[in-house]
């Protein structure tokens, strides 16, 4: 038997503990320890953006990352970029421009499009398309997610004002 | 009443998903105790198994089970695709591998462990010691004499072979004038969805069982499972949760999906199954390995006079469940004649079996790959005659005003707008300017810029007559709808579909509010759960709008009928008399005199002081099937932009105008997105992706750093138009747009690049156009005209 670690991890805000081997991955544990099931796996080699999740306010795929390694961590997962009941204004622009279809991009997305808006509040079309090239969607062909974010970030900028 | 359909109404689904609440496969509860599959996969194309050593892997602390293919044999019988078509050879697969396998990635064994974790150490543990053989992997090499053999009942490896001809065919192709010939090569793709598939078996008390999976068909799912493995149907139930995305890929039934089944009977705990991206790349089912050997006959003013195909689709290692191995093939000869008025036509269809990974039904089938052949040669009929390709094919469409039509092979174009769609994205993309502005030798600012069309037809909605023409016998073409108004004069509706990211919630929601005369908010539509929704078909071949959307309005429809008898009842009217408006019944003329939904449903329950007409049995509930005819043509014109990088041989699409005639449109946010989404699928097939096999059967490229997707970054913006021609032959006017962004996108993408290099004389006949193939292209051209 592979000897289990005791990690802790500050996610969405909350201090929550594990006990993982030092192989498993911090998507897996976000999903199967901490039931966070909105982070999801769709090549688990760095390649697609599925898992993207905000690691110390950065955005970084918990496929590529051992649990143990990022011990203390803060971690936002997509559960954690909402207040409550409301969609935030990202959400929201991405249900307006139908920038969702199946939805199995959108967690590692929103991520994405956090960090991005939060370091590049007023981009043009060519920074969001770049931005979003780590970001895999099979559905949508981009055009409803690049409009989303358009909007996003002038309800962003507007609401900052 | 036309109240909802046709709005872009926002969908009901996207909450959950954008709050990651959404339950996907590897999402759903585990229950206490499920146990954890993993398949070891065979490292050879060709190979025979001499020995399983278990025993290794058994050892391991958390494994239950280590199974070889004898084993699961003892579980689930072996498989076999239900073709019956002239020329088709039988042929079936143990779901796990026994004495050899056929493709590399093929089950050889199964461990079953406590832990996924575990399960990844015990197939590292598995040893299989195997005979290697020599593998046929090339498709034409395939069918040589000497090549080896695939399968025992498949001689020669021609596992289909279907001929067809027009009367007089010779005479007419040996009158015209004219004729070209070329030899179309279309790399092997496949759907690749973001999700990878999985599934969760849970035993139920009384020996039923409970099996999640992501597929697009639960229905046929479950009578294959059953049959398969031995359980009987009823005690099956097969439920759907969100699917990450489908395409065809997951409209298939797969061997682990039986394994899973089997395994959770046998040790009569929960067993789940989650595949990994590289089981993704090398197992699910590829498409469009495709040759098109196309000649066509012509007189002076481009028109069609003949035309001659020899199709060969690449099998791959066995039929699969539940389309076979041959639907790429007859698709391929059957569709290839598009919006064209082709009148005279000889095929020869092939399919050859080969030690590569097996192949099914990717959206849009063959039609990417058929009409890359015909759009290309109506390309090459321009060049030759000097017309424009636009202008060839308005001349060689079939007009509106000759719709109905029946072409070639007996299919009916009922309504259509072959002509109007093309002109409307010429005027989108601006197709006369940029003509008049392009130099001969298409050099403009250091780049090769060329506009490419493709004009199709798409089929749609298929009924059980399309599959019995194509061979498949078991295959129904029917949904069902069950409608039913709750005691509260809500709606609860229910259809035998599975969607993956369609947006069925909503349209389906939008369908039968309109059919009954309710509001949209009072409508709710459940779907993807056997033990919930009646029979049916499933999700793929773009027919949900057509079929499930059929069969919603007949069961409404019926429905309606019975609320009318009973307001007619209560108001003391004639039937006739009843109409609805704005979710209340009244006497026609007479507003005042009238009944709400809601007093009209608790009748029909006996929940208050009113009595049922005479006869009427009590609920306010209907189910009806909708089997769509022979087929729906839906069509579209697709024009792409492209310059083409002379140094390094990139292409960039610079403006990309699609016009789209899928009937009357449910909801035009959501068909955008249908087509926006295609359309990339398209780019990346036509400039991107392939799967590499090497001589001895490995895939060069089973991650995805290396099968190459689109990003935001490839696809240009689109710019989109509808023309709506409402079908004629089936229930609602509407017809499917599921495939037809990606059938339209490879083509024209692959004429704006044989536009672009048309200067250097350089013929685009395959795909995908990486930069390296183009570069290299163009530089033997400038070092021949150079030396
Ligand atoms: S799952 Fe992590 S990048 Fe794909
Ligand atoms: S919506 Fe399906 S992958 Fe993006």
């Amino acid at each position: 038997m592979i000897e289990k670690l005791d990690i802790t991890l500050i996610v969405n805000g909350r201090e929550r503990h594990a006990r993982v081997e030092p192989r498993r991955l911090l998507a897996d544990v976000l999903r199967h320890e901490l039931g966070l099931k909105g982070t999801h796996i769709g090549c688990e080699h760095g390649v697609c953006g599925a898992c993207t999740v905000l690691l110390d306010g950065r955005s970084a795929r918990s496929c590529l990352h051992f649990a143990v390694a990022v011990d203390g961590a803060e971690i936002t997962t997509v559960e954690g970029l909402g207040g409550g009941d409301e969609l935030t204004p990202i959400q929201q622009a991405f249900h307006r421009n139908h920038a969702l279809q199946c939805g199995y991009c959108t967690p590692g997305m929103l991520v994405t499009v956090q960090e991005f808006l939060a370091r590049e509040p007023d981009p043009d079309d060519a920074a969001i398309r770049r931005a979003l090239s780590n970001n895999i969607c099979r559905c949508t062909g981009y055009a409803n997610i690049v409009a989303a974010v358009r909007e996003a970030a002038r309800a962003l900028r507007e609401a900052g004002t | 009443m036309n109240e909802f359909v046709g709005r872009a109404l926002l969908r009901r689904e996207d909450a959950h998903l954008l709050r990651g609440e959404a339950r996907f496969i590897d999402d759903v509860p585990e229950p206490d105790g499920t146990l954890h599959l993993g398949f070891v996969l065979s490292p050879h194309a060709h190979a025979r198994i001499l020995e399983v050593d278990t025993a290794a892997a058994a050892a391991l602390p958390g494994i239950q089970a280590v199974l070889t293919g004898a084993d699961i044999a003892a579980h689930v019988q072996p498989i076999v695709a239900e073709v019956e078509i002239e020329g088709y050879r039988r042929h079936g697969r143990d779901v796990v591998a026994r004495d050899l396998v056929r493709f590399v990635g093929e089950a050889v064994a199964v461990v079953v462990a406590e832990d996924p974790y575990v399960a990844q150490d015990a197939i590292e543990l598995v040893e299989v010691s195997y005979e290697p053989l020599a593998a046929s992997i090339d498709m034409e090499a395939t069918t040589a004499a000497d090549a080896p053999r695939v399968h025992e009942a498949v001689p020669g490896n021609l596992v289909f072979e279907g001929r067809f001809a027009t009367e007089g065919f010779d005479e007419a192709f040996a009158a015209a004038p004219h004729v070209l010939k070329e030899r179309f090569k279309s790399g092997r793709v496949g759907g690749v969805p973001l999700e990878p598939r999985g599934c969760l078996a849970v035993p139920e008390p009384g020996g039923a069982l409970t099996f999640y999976t992501s597929t697009q068909i639960p229905h046929m799912l479950r009578t294959a499972v059953a049959k398969y493995i031995g359980c009987p149907e009823s005690r099956l139930r097969v439920v759907v949760p969100e699917v990450g995305g489908g395409f065809g890929t997951k409209a298939q039934i797969y061997p682990e999906e039986f394994v899973t089944a089997a395994l959770a009977r046998h040790f009569r705990r929960p067993v789940k199954w989650i595949q990994d991206r590289r089981e993704e790349l090398i197992t699910d089912i590829h498409s469009r390995d495709h040759i098109y050997e196309v000649e066509v006959a012509f007189d002076g003013e481009g028109l069609v006079q003949a035309l001659r195909s020899r199709v060969r689709t690449n099998a791959g290692a066995y039929s699969t469940l539940p389309f076979g191995c041959t639907l790429e093939t007859t698709g391929g000869a059957r569709m290839i004649v598009g919006p064209y008025r082709i009148t005279n036509y000889a095929y020869v269809a092939q399919a050859v079996v080969t030690h590569t990974g097996p192949v099914g039904a990717y959206r849009g089938v063959a039609q990417p790959s058929c009409y890359m052949a015909i759009e290309g040669m109506m390309d090459r009929i321009a060049r030759h005659l000097d017309i424009d390709p636009a202008e060839v094919r308005l001349r060689n469409m079939v007009p509106t005003a000759e719709l109905p039509w029946t072409n070639v092979v007996g299919v009916r174009y009922d309504t259509g707008s072959y002509q109007e769609s093309l002109r409307a994205a010429m005027e989108a993309i601006d197709y006369e300017g940029f003509r008049a502005g392009q130099p001969a030798d298409r050099l403009v600012d250091g780049k090769y810029r060329g506009i490419g069309i493709c004009s199709f037809t798409e089929v749609s909605g298929t009924g059980a007559p399309g599959w019995r023409a194509r061979g498949l016998v078991r295959l129904p073409g029917f949904d069902t709808g069950l409608v039913r108004v709750e005691p509260s004069g809500e709606v609860t509706a229910f259809v035998s579909h599975a969607h993956a990211g369609q947006g069925h919630y909503t349209t389906f929601a939008q369908v039968v509010a309109d059919a009954l005369g309710v509001d949209f908010a009072d409508v709710t539509i459940i779907e993807g759960d056997t033990a919930a929704v009646p029979y049916g078909t499933g999700t793929f071949a773009s027919r949900s709008a057509v079929t499930g959307g059929g069969a919603l309005i007949r069961a409404a429809t019926k429905v309606r009928d019975k609320m009318r008898r009973i307001a007619a009842h209560i108001l003391e009217a004639a039937v006739e008399d009843v109409v609805f408006e704005a979710g209340r019944a009244h006497v026609a003329g007479v507003e005042g005199h009238g009944v709400d939904m809601r007093r009209i449903a608790e009748t029909a329950y006996a929940m208050n002081e009113l009595t049922l007409p005479e006869g009427e049995d009590f609920g306010l509930e209907e189910t009806d099937f909708y089997d769509p005819p022979l087929v729906t043509m839906a069509n579209a014109s697709h024009i792409a932009r492209v310059a083409v990088d002379a140094e390094d041989g990139r292409v960039e699409i610079e403006a990309y105008a699609v016009v789209h005639d899928c009937g009357r449109l449910i909801n035009p946010m959501i068909v955008d997105g249908q087509i926006h989404g295609g359309v990339a699928q398209g780019i990346g097939e036509a400039l991107m992706e392939e799967f590499v096999y090497d001589d001895e059967g490995q895939i060069q490229n089973a991650t995805l750093l290396d099968y190459l997707l689109p990003t935001a970054e490839d696809i240009p913006d689109i710019t989109l138009g509808h023309i709506e021609s409402p079908t004629i032959d089936a229930v609602g006017g509407f017809k499917g747009v599921g495939e037809g962004g990606v059938i339209g996108a490879v083509p024209a993408v692959l004429n704006a690049v044989g536009d672009a290099l048309s200067g250097l004389g350089i013929e685009i006949a395959t795909k995908p156009l990486r930069p390296s193939l183009l570069a290299g292209e163009i530089r033997k051209v400038r070092d021949g005209s150079a030396s």
